[in-house]
């Protein structure tokens, strides 16, 4: 018996059926989890576990492993600081520190309100467009310690539905890694990945 | 083995200088070892896969690049292989790999079970550095925290070499217990609230080479150069596994896995492992009991036996032997057995003798199946047919070793079963019908309804393991099912499975009515030819354990002779035994414990129970093994065969048994099959025992025949009544640590039956059947098919139900 809603089993299903081997879809159908309670609760891991024929355990193992899996109810608003080399000699220490201190949250932890989480993450492939900064996954690049504060403020005071890469780019962001000649459309209305199939605008595997 | 081994393509390795021949394509971590080299290692074990974890095993190969250290326990041996184990580049590495695991280990050794014989202790004093260079904080956590109901973890103590995990994911087939988070995080842990209820869990406790996992039976209760040790024979299943018991002060304090390549590769089952409190309990029966007015109370043992010989002689001289009877003798000693057999036909003049309690297959079928496998005969079959109890329930060595032939042997496993089935991860096909309608579906076998099983059997190899899946289809069954295997597989091998004790060895030192020693059937020449040793003795066959049961109650059997059994609670007709017991005259009970059956029981005396006494014991394949006595048997308890020997004494008609050793001589004279068997044969030659005939013909061949059945019930609901691994027998409802396991008195129902029968998990439910009537806790599971009720057998608080798979249920509560 599922815990899920038949439209959410209805996208299991779909992605199950995608794989030859069942224990393959364990990643897309912990995203799927995700994407129904805002985190991996203990529940969506067991439910997860019943879709791949796996232990709990086995999921639990999977899930901890990769940090973009969330075991706790993150904020509205996600945002990720690299602190990882590159990022680190350009000021990612200081571009961290600025953004806990006007939010008030330490590393890794959430709000009060539930609306943001501020972590620092390991290298997120931008390293040409050091300091980066990520919303809900979407990218900012050249970030400084005053644009992670005005970052910071804008989310508390503005609260946008949608977070844009290019819109947050223009707003707090400086030199970039290339020139980003593709305007994206959409953003991420979540704290989830892009890639993750429901609870994004931008959607993308089907 | 050793045949398959002498075929194999061997290559020349060099190894530290010296030249060996060594199988090709072997490990050469293995290699090494079998020619007397060591090579240090934490995450490798020989019976499980290579991961090449920990990298304790680095050596140094030479190749055309030059020496280069390569782990051992990953790397196969090819021809002209030149390694080094132990020079000063083997010997910095192992170095390094020993500071890095200890980086994190908190070394609080004086305070650890493993201290002592612990593999990390001793590499790190063999090989280590002696000194770290580690000054920062080790990482710390909660200590130590239960994962199951007996294992608790001390994650700091953890190398990561995965070999828990792994054991439990390759070989037990529940994997519980995994490697949670990442990097410096990362730690041996179960899901939330999801605990390590695994039934093989102690043997992670036993390979872990930390003192990770430790086992709460054990805990802080001995320290390794303290035991005494010897090694034995588990009797908790009937594969016998070897086991080495360990002692303190003459107590029993664990029994850990011994390997042996013909049963168990050196796993337990938590039962075979952790069942031994029981022998130190209070509870035991220490001194001889004689009822007077109601009550039980202390007598000397001359009393006792006195007592007892007197009534026993009476009613013989009265009414004749047949008026006497035997049941039990499954859960000692071959020798005890051999006692009991002998002490009924020649002392008691009776061959109203049982081992089974009205559950079990036919006697001849057990004891003398002219194919009868052996347990390896599983790794090299095309076919396993599992058309019998759960093993993984009851049997759980054959449990693992099915389970590998078909996970990693590529063997292909049918299970036929009224339910879920532990093995069903790993069947190829799974079919499943309703409790009481075998016949009807082996009938549809042979009209040819069931393709796949037809393609997996016909013109095969097949082993087949047979037993009863329930009480509902009736011990005959079986012997249909493996008549029909036969006559379809191209060569058929079949274990007839019975899941108490030293059934098998019970039965071949004659034990059952129709049997004589050494796999004899009872007949007067048989009888005639054992005069020589037994004098005279009746040559008709005598009841079985029903039959027995209804003569008593008829009148016809006034006294009963009870052998560390149990029949209140294991025969199925609870009814007839009740009635049984109100009406036998005399009952005399040799035993540990006072339980439901010896409760009114004239006469109890107190028996030695495993690990008080020396013998031999057969498992299911008819393989003979030693048990050891290391402790003295506690107060006045005292061997079946030598309380045996002074009843025969008082009676007037002495046995002349003396020692155990020199009645497993006189079984190896007066038992056909055994003969050549003796305690130097298995503890110098064959120490993994050796497997009966051993040669030669076999006296009794018995050849299963098609035989007719009823079809299956109409009924709303049909009952599954089968045992579960945790139970209230005796002995474990006496064994703290296990007692608390059993599922207790409930009913299995699926959960789409719920909602008509206006049931709900934990609702009370009230299920009647023609032979009995009992209320259980009801369990939603998915595992049991709409329209199946099932209950586990004997259990605190339920009732047994009888034979009869009809059953009506309406809800309590
Ligand atoms: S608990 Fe023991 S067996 Fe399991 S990974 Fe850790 S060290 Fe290895
Ligand atoms: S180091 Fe920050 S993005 Fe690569
Ligand atoms: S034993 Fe070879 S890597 Fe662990």
């Amino acid at each position: 018996m599922s815990v899920w809603s038949e439209e959410v089993q209805e996208r299991a299903r779909a992605i199950v059926a995608r794989y030859p081997e069942k224990r393959s879809a364990i990643m897309p159908l912990l995203y799927l989890a995700m994407s129904v309670n805002g985190y991996l609760t203990d529940e969506g891991m067991e439910e997860v576990a019943r879709w791949v024929d796996l232990t709990p355990a086995q999921v639990l193992s999977v899930a901890s492993f990769y940090s973009m899996y969330k075991r706790e109810r993150t904020g509205k608003y996600l945002v990720s600081c690299c602190t990882s080399i590159s990022c680190m000699l350009a000021g990612g220490d200081d571009v961290l520190a600025a953004m806990e201190d006007e939010s008030g949250v330490p590393d890794g932890e959430t709000d009060e309100e539930g609306l943001l989480t501020v972590e620092h993450v390991e290298c997120i492939g931008s390293c040409g467009g050091a300091v980066a900064v990520q919303v809900n996954y979407e990218l900012i690049e050249g970030v400084t310690p005053e644009k992670g504060r005005a970052l910071v403020r804008w989310l508390k005071e503005a609260r946008p539905e949608v977070v844009n890469t290019d819109e947050m780019q223009t707003l707090f962001g400086s030199r970039t890694s290339f020139d980003w000649a593709v305007k994206e459309e959409g953003g991420a209305v979540g704290p989830y990945p892009a890639f993750q199939p429901l609870g994004t605008v931008r959607g993308g595997d089907e | 083995m050793t045949t398959e081994r002498e075929m194999v393509d061997t290559v020349t390795i060099t190894v530290d200088g010296v030249e060996h021949q060594v199988p090709a394509g072997e490990l050469l971590i293995k290699a090494a070892q079998d020619k007397g080299t060591y090579i240090p290692r934490f995450c490798w074990h020989e019976r499980m896969a290579p991961v090449g974890m920990c990298r304790m095993c680095l050596v140094e190969i030479e190749t055309p690049r030059g020496p280069a250290l390569v782990p051992a326990c990953t790397t196969p041996v090819n021809d002209g292989m030149v390694v080094d184990t132990k020079g000063a580049t083997v010997a910095k590495a192992q170095e390094a790999v020993l500071e890095y695991l200890l980086i994190n280990h908190p070394l609080d050794c004086p305070v650890c079970d493993k201290g002592g014989e612990c593999p990390l202790q001793d590499q790190a004093m063999s090989h280590g550095p002696g000194e770290s260079r580690f000054v920062e904080f080790k990482r710390t956590f909660e200590k130590p925290i239960s994962i199951s109901e007996l294992v608790l973890l001390d994650r700091e103590r953890c190398i990561l070499c995965a070999r828990c995990t792994r054991f439990s994911e390759e070989v037990s087939g529940d994997p519980l217990i995994e490697f949670i988070d990442r990097g410096n995080h990362v730690q041996v842990n179960t899901f939330p609230d999801e605990p390590f209820r695994s039934y093989f869990s102690g043997n992670t406790v036993q390979i872990c080479p930390v003192g990770a996992l430790t086992a709460k039976p054990y805990r802080f209760r001995a320290r390794p150069w303290d035991l005494e040790k010897v090694e034995s024979s588990s009797l908790f299943d009937t594969a016998h596994p070897r086991i080495e018991i360990h002692t303190s002060h003459d107590v029993v304090l664990r029994f850990t896995g011994v390997d042996n390549d013909a049963t168990n590769h050196g796993w337990l089952s938590d039962k075979a492992r952790f069942g031994f409190q029981y022998i130190s309990s209070d509870d035991r029966v220490l001194v001889p009991l004689v009822r007077q007015d109601g009550e039980h109370v202390e007598a000397e043992w001359n009393e006792a036996l006195q007592h007892a010989a007197d009534r026993l002689g009476m009613i013989k001289d009265e009414s004749g032997g047949e008026a006497l009877a035997v049941l039990g003798g499954a859960q000692g000693t071959n020798e005890d057995a051999y006692a009991l057999s002998r002490f009924a036909r020649q002392v008691l003049g009776t061959n109203n003798v049982d081992a089974r309690m009205d559950d079990a297959l036919a006697s001849h079928f057990l004891a003398a199946t002219v194919d009868r496998a052996r347990i390896n005969d599983l790794d090299t079959a095309d076919t396993i047919v599992l058309w019998g109890p759960d093993l993984k329930e009851e049997h759980p060595t054959l449990y693992l070793r099915a389970r590998r032939a078909a996970q990693d042997l590529g063997v292909e496993l049918v299970v036929v079963h009224p339910r879920a089935n532990g093995l069903d991860d790993r069947a190829g096909h799974k079919i499943t019908y309703r409790p009481g309608g075998g016949f009807a579906l082996l009938e549809a076998f042979g009209r040819g309804d069931h393709p796949e099983f037809d393609a997996a059997v016909n013109g095969k190899k097949v082993v087949a393991l047979v037993g009863m899946t329930d009480l509902a289809d009736g011990p005959k069954l079986p012997e249909a099912v493996a008549a029909y295997l036969r006559s379809k597989a191209a060569s058929c091998k079949i274990l007839p499975l019975n899941s108490r004790g030293n059934t098998y060895g019970a039965l071949d030192m004659g034990l059952a009515p129709d049997l004589l020693p050494g796999r004899v059937a009872l007949d007067s020449e048989s009888a005639g030819r054992l005069a020589g040793h037994w004098g005279q003795i009746p040559a008709r066959p005598g009841r079985d354990t029903r039959g027995i049961l209804e003569a008593v109650v008829a009148g016809e059997i006034r006294g009963l002779v009870l052998v560390g059994a149990d029949p209140v609670r294991d025969v199925p007709d609870s009814a007839l035994v009740a009635e049984a017991f109100e009406a036998a005259e005399f009952v005399v009970s040799i035993d540990t414990f006072v339980h439901d059956s010896n409760r009114s029981a004239d006469v109890i005396l107190p028996a030695a129970t495993l690990s008080e006494k020396d013998g031999t014991v057969t498992n299911v394949e008819g393989r003979v093994q030693r048990v050891n006595q290391i402790r003295r048997p506690p107060g006045q308890t005292r061997t079946d065969w030598a309380i045996l020997e002074d009843l025969s004494a008082l009676i007037g008609s002495p046995m002349g048994l003396t020692s155990a050793e020199t009645i497993t001589k006189e079984i190896a004279e007066v038992a056909p099959v055994y003969a050549g068997v003796s305690w130097d044969l298995l503890e110098w030659d064959h120490r993994d025992g050796v497997v009966l005939p051993i040669e030669g013909p076999a006296p009794l061949t018995h050849i299963p025949v098609m035989l007719e059945g009823h079809g299956a019930p109409q009924a709303e609901f049909t009952l599954h009544a089968a045992r579960v691994m945790y139970d209230d027998g005796v002995r474990l409802r006496h064994s703290p640590a296990l007692r608390k396991l059993a599922p207790g008195a409930i009913a299995c129902i699926n959960p789409a039956d719920a909602p008509k029968l206006g049931a709900r998990e934990g609702a009370r439910v009230r299920l009647v059947t023609r032979q009995g009537e009992g209320e259980f806790d009801v369990v939603l599971d998915e595992g049991t098919p709409s329209g199946v009720v099932y209950v586990p057998l004997n259990q605190r608080g339920g009732v047994s139900l009888g034979t009869d798979p009809v059953v009506r249920v309406t809800v309590v509560t």
